[in-house]
């Protein structure tokens, strides 16, 4: 086991367009062991879904090398899956269709997958939805089906772009139960993208603090073991939680000072 | 007598206010059915008693007893519904041809951004020009029949689909192409899947526009081309001074191009009964 999930070595990225040039990240490298929960905070701008980006393999490195269990990031990977705020399910196909897009897509839809993307929709109390068009479901529900998703196509890692930042507080506490729950049984890797300083400390094992423009990481928070094993509405009741989340949010705030 | 209108003005209702408000309602679509229905009673009974009473001249603006007469006479003869099917046909195809051809060939320079940039100014020269100008030409190269009306809907039709329908795919949400292509779509899945479908609400819309333009084509073609169907019915008339002939073509034409585009309605929708827009 000394692969990586995640290796990024000194990885940049330049945006280029006719006008100018952005440089969206400075030299940043990190590394992410197997089965670990790791969320990415940082004022909006920084950089945050650019990393996501990269390792999505929808955007190349403008140097630097970043490796997926052990492989350079060249195309999207058959083990990654992509998450974003938006459910992004296609209206004009049932919930059974939209949640066997990704198997769909990755040639890997049968009988068998279909049937197990079925059943991990009844685990999320949404088998009443199967026929359903999005347009039937609430704001909650589409993002849950949006969830079984990108569960569905069985990844090893997962990204996560503030996924629940649109939906209310009662669908989030029960969306990342469901997520923390789904995790600890398949093993997976997940990198988390949130502006939610709570949901970060809450759900995560490690926090990467970005900032800056271009942006870098500035501080690595381990999140201790008596909130790492709670489920996330527990650990926000916990005692160690407050100072952690001030100190946190003493971090971000002296960021927004640096932006001045 | 009031019993049962009440009763039947508020069938359905779940309570007294909900009765009333269903009175209201109702009463004023029905009032709405009958002035569009007295406007169209007053303009055709206006038109009798004026070409009648010699108000208008009815020798240039026939009558509505005139206008039925030639109808019935038609209709007897059978000619009438020859000249119909011919325009219909042309029509009809004129604006799926037309609307299949804008839309392949958006879907080639979608595919190909070079070839998008390379044709641009000359879609944009193609669209500002009146295709009914290319009339005489598809005459001398089609020759003056059937083809040349065709080729006037399906030209009059077919740039501006491509454009509506390259601006579509474009439009299409960037996060939708962002999860497609991490769950590792290709670029003819990511079309077939995902931009293709997500565009034809606005193929529809571009159909229902279609449907106007290709009348537009058909009946010049036929103007130009002079054999058969209701264009000629109406060029034919003005040239003998038959106004009677002019002026039923013209109400048939107004059906059935009302009729064409309700059925286009009806099918948005029924393909897009469960889309949020
Ligand atoms: N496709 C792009 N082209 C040019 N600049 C971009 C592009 N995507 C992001 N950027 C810029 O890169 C920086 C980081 O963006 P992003 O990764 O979206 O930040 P975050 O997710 O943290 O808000 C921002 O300044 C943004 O304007
Ligand atoms: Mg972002």
């Amino acid at each position: 086991m000394d692969t990586y999930a995640i290796e990024a070595d000194s990885v940049t990225k330049v945006y280029l367009n006719r006008q100018d040039e952005v440089h969206a990240l400075k030299p940043i490298s990190f590394r992410i062991h197997p089965g670990e929960f790791v969320s990415l905070v940082g004022p909006s701008g920084c950089g945050k879904s650019t990393v996501l980006s990269l390792m999505a393999g929808l955007i190349r490195p403008s140097s630097g090398c970043l490796r997926i269990f052990g492989k350079e990031v060249t195309a999207p990977s058959n083990r990654v899956s992509y998450m974003l705020q938006q459910d992004c399910l296609l209206d004009w196909r049932t919930v059974e269709d939209n949640i066997t897009l990704g198997l769909e897509f990755r040639g890997r839809k049968n009988r068998q997958t279909s049937h197990d993307a079925r059943q991990l929709l009844e685990l999320l109390g949404l088998r009443h939805t199967l026929k359903l068009f999005p347009s039937q479901l609430s704001g909650g529900m589409r993002q849950r089906v949006a969830l079984v998703r990108t569960l569905a196509v069985e990844p090893d890692l997962l990204l996560l772009d503030e996924p629940f930042s649109a939906v209310d507080y009662q669908t989030k506490l029960h969306l990342e139960k469901l997520l923390t729950d789904g995790l600890k049984i398949r093993e997976m890797t997940a990198l988390l993208v949130t502006h939610d300083l709570e949901e970060a400390l809450s759900l995560s094992d490690r926090i990467l603090v970005m900032g800056g423009q271009p942006g870098e990481i500035r501080r690595t928070l381990e999140v201790p073991e008596e909130l790492r094993s709670a489920d996330p509405l527990t650990a926000r009741g916990m005692p160690s939680f407050r100072p952690l989340f001030n100190e946190l949010w003493k971090e971000m705030e002296s960021h927004d000072k640096t932006v001045d | 007598m009031i019993k049962p209108l009440t009763r039947w003005l508020t069938r359905g209702a779940q309570s007294e206010i909900h009765a009333d408000y269903l009175r209201r309602h109702r009463l004023r679509d029905w009032g709405v059915g009958i002035a569009r229905a007295a406007i169209l009673i007053l303009f055709v009974a206006g038109w009798e008693v004026s070409a009648r009473q010699g108000w208008i001249d009815p020798f240039l603006f026939s009558s509505p007893t005139r206008v039925w007469e030639l109808f019935l006479e038609m209709t007897a003869k059978g000619e009438l519904f020859h000249h119909i099917g011919i325009t219909v046909s042309e029509t009809v195809l004129g604006f799926i041809l037309g609307t299949a051809a804008g839309t392949a060939l958006a879907t080639l320079i979608w595919a190909s951004p070079f070839l998008s940039r390379v044709l641009d100014p000359y879609l944009v020269i193609l669209n500002s020009l009146p295709k009914v100008a290319l009339g005489p030409l598809f005459i001398v190269t089609i020759g003056a029949g059937f083809g040349s009306i065709l080729a006037m809907g399906v030209a009059i039709t077919v740039i501006i689909t491509t454009l509506v329908m390259y601006n579509s795919f474009q439009g299409v949400d960037p996060d939708y192409l962002r999860l497609a292509r991490a769950f590792g779509a290709n670029r003819f899945q990511l079309f077939s899947r995902i931009i293709f479908p997500a565009s034809i609400p606005d193929l529809i819309a571009a159909l229902k526009v279609n449907v106007g333009l290709s009348w537009v084509g058909v009946i010049v073609g036929e103007f130009l081309v002079s054999k058969n169907g209701l264009g000629y019915l109406i060029i034919y008339g003005f040239q003998v001074f038959n106004l009677t002939l002019v002026m039923m073509s013209l109400l048939i034409v107004a059906v059935l191009a009302t009729l064409m585009y309700d059925m286009v309605s009806r099918m948005e929708k029924r393909l897009l009964r469960h889309r949020n827009t």
